[in-house]
């Protein structure tokens, strides 16, 4: 049946998938391996291979350095926000409310939206007198008034808050699902016991919807890691180089035709990503399977 | 107070805390389609006030000035090709792998998986593209996107297919169909949903993304809407009704499809997502 099987099933329909993903995706990811060892710039006709020169010019810079931090700071910051945010509103959205269906629509609508557009929109209204400033005063909160996009001490939170403002909406929808596959039973048996609202969430809701984070923690951390366009429009990197990550610090890299440097930069990002999300896949995997 | 009244007032709590809140989702975006209607002097307060008058005519002025048919156009033709092409290369690809099920086709679909956690090396795939000779152009955009969202639509259609009989696909065998009349009379027509999820999923993260035409789209009468709005953000930093124009007339493609697709959407999330 096997022999057979092969036969029946011919890599002839894998290979143009195959050929695209070769050619676009996995060729470039590979020569930049090559690439992140020379001094490739726009400017020299000729390349030459300049060992550890790259990383070690990474790892002295500051503003490289601020760029790495600030990445790690927009991960871990936006995957905590969205998660924590898109299970309380699935939670609260999977009630029996009465608007249910419109709240729904609405907490998920901004993720439909391009992010190009909602960092335009949000960038008169975090000026020191824009309507964020004027609402926390309106609520008796002046003290909480802040220059969002020019104080170099808060600036990437502000980025942060954007994003997970955008895609909360969207974690709220997976969490939806996988709160929707949890059987009603487990509930009246955990009332009939006596537990209160709190403690069946931790002890029912929390473990069973663990599929449902393990792939929201997934997304919204490699996502976070390849942060670029809420940056790019919203602050460009500044005040300074304060709100500067991996992303936009390519982009700059390119424009200044230091491609080695960008191409180091990017193969950076690619072993953080793949030495922070692998054991963390494997871990989310065996966590499940042991419920 | 009876529990069932206390449950009662709880729903009602929640509810009000939720219409709340929603305020956060809604201000900002009402800011942005009221200001759309205003006179570049009276949007300047970026408050929920209705327009003294509203100024339809602001559309028209950013449908010419901005070059939005041609923005607009751009964006059909890229995110169409691309969810055409992707969609055809991948439920093959998909089809195949998790039918076959030995060593290699399961060592294949990882590697496809990889590219959903891989960022893209962007400056050295301009290279290869330079060497393919096509940089700057639409057709390069085109593959790339097709190959940016491969892993994530091979990992839906597998999920999917899995789930359809393999007996199927033998009757038809033992009345001498081949692979590809497999493919096309069966598993075609039940994979239909999922099309639909691939397409809108490939388009709204086409449509919307800037990083892909920001380096690979040198001539700026190439671009999609997100790019040209914030190349005219730039040149009317002044008239904040008409960037509001431009902002609303870029959403609205996506806000139109998401209203009428919107159950493939969530559906196939949570297809691919969670029992995938």
């Amino acid at each position: 049946m096997m022999k057979i099987t092969k036969r029946l099933y011919s890599y002839y329909m894998v290979w143009p998938a195959l050929l695209i993903y070769c050619i676009f995706f996995v060729l470039p990811a590979v020569i930049g391996l090559g690439y992140s060892f020379t001094d490739w710039r726009l400017d020299r006709a000729t390349l030459h291979f300049n060992g550890w020169d790259n990383f070690r010019t990474i790892f002295t810079d500051d503003t490289l350095m601020l760029a790495l931090k600030n990445t790690l700071i927009f991960a871990v910051v936006t995957v905590v926000g969205k998660n924590v945010i898109g299970i309380a509103l699935a939670v609260a959205l999977n009630a029996k409310l009465k608007s249910r269906n419109a709240l729904r629509a609405i907490y998920y609508a901004p993720s439909i939206l391009s992010i190009m557009v909602i960092s335009i929109v949000f960038t008169p209204m975090l000026r020191a007198d824009g309507v964020i400033n004027k609402v926390l005063d309106f609520v008796g909160l002046h003290s909480w008034n802040q220059s969002w996009l020019t104080d170099p001490s808060i600036v990437i939170l502000t980025v942060c808050a954007v994003s997970i403002w955008q895609s909360a909406g969207f974690q709220m929808a997976i969490y939806l699902a996988g709160l929707q596959s949890i059987s009603k039973e487990y509930y009246e048996a955990a009332t009939i016991d006596g537990a209160g609202g709190w403690k069946s969430f931790m002890n029912i809701t929390l473990p069973l919807l663990l599929p449902a984070i393990n792939i929201n923690v997934m997304l919204t951390l490699i996502g976070g890691l390849k942060v670029f366009s809420e940056v790019f429009v919203l602050t460009g990197g500044g005040p300074g180089n304060a709100s500067q990550v991996v992303g936009t610090i390519i982009l700059r890299s390119f424009g200044e035709g230091s491609w080695g440097l960008g191409t180091a930069i990017n193969t950076l990002l690619f072993v953080a990503v793949t030495i922070i999300s692998i054991p963390l896949l494997m871990f989310m995997r065996r966590k499940e399977v042991a419920e | 107070m009876s529990l069932a009244r206390r449950k009662a007032w709880r729903l009602y709590l929640v509810e009000a805390i939720m219409i709340l809140a929603c305020l956060i989702i809604l201000l900002p975006i009402l800011i942005m389609i009221l200001g759309s209607f205003k006179t570049s002097a009276e949007v300047l307060d970026f408050s929920l006030a209705l327009p003294k008058k509203w100024l339809f005519g602001n559309y028209k002025l950013v449908f010419e000035e901005g070059n939005l048919m041609r923005a607009f156009l751009n964006g059909v033709l890229i995110t169409g090709v691309s969810a055409i092409v992707n969609i055809v290369t991948t439920s093959a690809a998909a089809f195949v792998l998790t039918r076959r099920n030995t060593r290699t086709a399961n060592a294949l679909y990882l590697f496809f998986f990889m590219g959903l956690i891989a960022p893209m090396s962007t400056i050295t795939t301009i290279r290869v593209v330079q060497w393919l000779g096509f940089y700057g152009s639409i057709a390069s955009v085109i593959f790339i996107y097709a190959a940016l969202n491969t892993a994530f639509s091979v990992f839906l259609y597998s999920g999917f297919i899995k789930s359809i009989p393999k007996v199927l696909d033998e009757v038809a065998f033992l009345e001498g169909a081949g692979m590809f009349s497999v493919f096309f009379r069966i598993i075609i027509p039940l994979i239909v949903p999922v099309n639909a999820t691939v397409a809108i999923m490939v388009f709204m993260s086409v449509w919307n993304d800037i990083t892909i035409p920001l380096y690979f789209l040198t001539d700026s009468s190439n671009w999609t809407m997100p790019l040209s709005v914030y190349n005219f953000y730039g040149k009317f930093s002044r008239d904040w009704n008409l960037i509001f124009a431009d902002l609303v007339l870029t959403s609205l493609p996506v806000f139109i499809l998401y209203l009428f697709a919107q159950k493939y959407i969530v559906g196939g999330l949570t297809a691919g997502a969670v029992k995938g």
